[in-house]
């Protein structure tokens, strides 16, 4: 099922040339697409317009999956690079404000499934007592996870989450986002400057230039359910996965040194 | 390595030794005092001294007078500060919801700040007259604006992940003033009581100077027209130490309220 559907999508900021051109995308339901590319080619800005934080100037967004009124969940979730968990409130308050939000989400629902997608991302429950300032990094960017999948989200925006981590969490982090979209059939759209980290974990990535997709890399194909059901990390040492990263960064390379 | 940075940090600034350096330079300023004003009447009465001042002090407490006048100002200072800093506070933070409000008020808020508190003292003591409320409006109009431009500033400094976040999940205007906007300026909040604090007991204090029957102020008029330099010092010190146990409180209240700051 189409999750997402984007259709020559264009948008500029003030005088200045389209930083978003002609962009079209096709997203099924448990899908994780990358888009990777050279710093300033949009991809943060495409992110940006599906989740509604600026207004595009052209083209369609469509989600299949716009919740109704009656719902509890929001329609996109937006993960960040820093994550916005407030200093000001322990970890559980940071994770119970999808139900301050919404009060159709009491809180016991939402200490429940708190307490499940706490054991996903295998935080212990004396994590909840404590300020985001008393975390490492890692478990910073698992809460922040967590705190935008309480909101329910379907497609599930990711803006360069792990750069900031160290190599180990990183790769673990990745194992348990990919297994926790796939296993709950939601989309995500991961924008990285990693290689690496888009084999790992896209179905599909794309390299982007001047605002809009130029090459397209199947990593997973949807009826390869082996291979989409592999452990991400296990497939790291797999010569497919060096072949992959091999064509992508041939093609990076390309765009960037054209860019220069 | 920074050697001199190393023996810094290794220093516990809470250890039991540190508090006890805490009155040296007060001592060391009454020594000075005492040194440089000797047994010398003609000194003593233009500088007082600390044996003066103490006996004054004394003297002071004994008869009452000291407490009742502290208590004045304080009830002035106090009904001020509170006024002001609540009212500039709110002011401030919803100055956040219109841009355009708070681009038309940014000039007046400046004029406003601008003008010394002295010279709006006589209208106001012809407007409420010389009782306790022209004391506590010209508290008031001493804290107010500080509290309005530091509130503004909390809120117009959030950071602006959260207030991405809370678009995203869809958050109305009213929840992320609450949830992000009131909280993550609650520091600036703070720091424009502390500020205030000093603002209001000025403020209290010049309306008494001006025209007052009672308060610290109306006390070190009437003994610097006696030229009574132990009194004025001993309703000085008074004033000093009133600001020290509001700032002390304030600080208490920050401890409980930002427990996360302090992690």
């Amino acid at each position: 099922m189409t999750a997402l559907s984007i259709e020559a999508l264009q948008f500029s900021f003030a005088d200045a040339d389209k930083v978003v051109n002609d962009f079209h995308l096709q997203a099924e339901s448990g899908e994780i697409i990358c888009l990777l590319g050279a710093s300033g080619c949009g991809k943060t800005t495409v992110l940006n317009l599906i989740a509604g934080l600026l207004k595009p100037s052209g083209g369609k967004i469509q989600l299949s999956t716009r919740k109704s009124a009656a719902e509890t969940g929001i329609d996109v979730g937006y993960i960040f690079q820093n994550d916005a968990l407030f200093p000001w409130r322990t970890v559980e308050g940071n994770l119970l404000l999808a139900s301050d939000l919404n009060p159709i989400l009491s809180k016991a629902q939402a200490l429940d499934k708190m307490g499940q997608y706490l054991d996903v991302f295998h935080l212990s429950k004396s994590v909840l007592k404590k300020f985001p300032s008393q975390l490492s990094g890692g478990m910073r960017q698992r809460v922040s996870i967590i705190q935008t999948l309480m909101f329910e989200p379907e497609l599930i925006l990711l803006d360069e989450p792990f750069s900031a981590l160290d190599y180990y969490t990183k790769l673990s982090l990745e194992e348990e986002f990919c297994q926790l979209v796939r296993s709950q059939g939601k989309t995500a759209i991961l924008v990285t400057h990693d290689i690496e980290e888009a084999v790992a974990m896209a179905d599909r990535a794309y390299i982007m230039n001047g605002g809009k997709l130029e090459r397209e890399f199947v990593i997973r194909a949807p009826h390869q359910e082996e291979s989409r059901s592999t452990a991400t990390n296990e497939a790291r040492g797999s010569s497919v996965f060096a072949e992959h990263y091999r064509l992508i960064w041939k093609e990076l390379k390309q765009v960037v040194g054209s860019k220069d | 390595m920074n050697m001199a940075g190393r023996d810094e940090s290794e220093l516990n600034l809470n250890s039991p030794w540190v508090k006890i350096l805490y009155p040296l330079p007060f001592l060391l300023f009454l020594l000075v005092w005492h040194l440089c004003t000797g047994n010398d009447p003609q000194k003593q009465f233009i500088f007082s001294s600390p044996e003066k001042v103490w006996q004054a002090l004394l003297r002071l407490i004994e008869s009452g007078e000291l407490w009742t006048n502290s208590l004045v100002t304080i009830s002035e200072a106090l009904a001020g500060f509170l006024l002001g800093t609540t009212i500039g506070a709110v002011l401030g933070l919803a100055l956040w919801y219109s841009r355009l409000v708070a681009q038309i008020s940014r000039p007046y808020i400046t004029a406003l700040s601008a003008v010394p508190i002295f010279a709006l003292s006589p209208i106001i003591i012809s407007w409420f007259g010389i009782e306790i409320t022209s004391k506590i409006m010209l508290a008031f109009l001493s804290t107010v604006c500080m509290a309005l431009v530091q509130s503004y500033m909390g809120a117009m400094s959030v950071e602006k992940r959260y207030l991405k976040l809370m678009q995203v999940v869809g958050a109305k205007r009213s929840q992320t003033f609450r949830l992000v906007v009131v909280p993550s300026s609650l520091i600036w909040v703070l720091n424009a009581m502390k500020i205030n604090i000093g603002l209001a007991l000025m403020g209290a204090f010049i309306g008494e100077f001006i025209s007052s029957e009672h308060g610290l102020g109306c006390m070190i008029v009437k003994a610097s027209a006696l030229y009574d330099m132990a009194t004025v010092f001993v309703g000085i010190f008074a004033l000093i130490v009133i600001a020290l146990v509001f700032t002390f409180i304030i600080e208490k209240l920050e401890n409980r309220l930002m427990v996360w700051k302090k992690l």
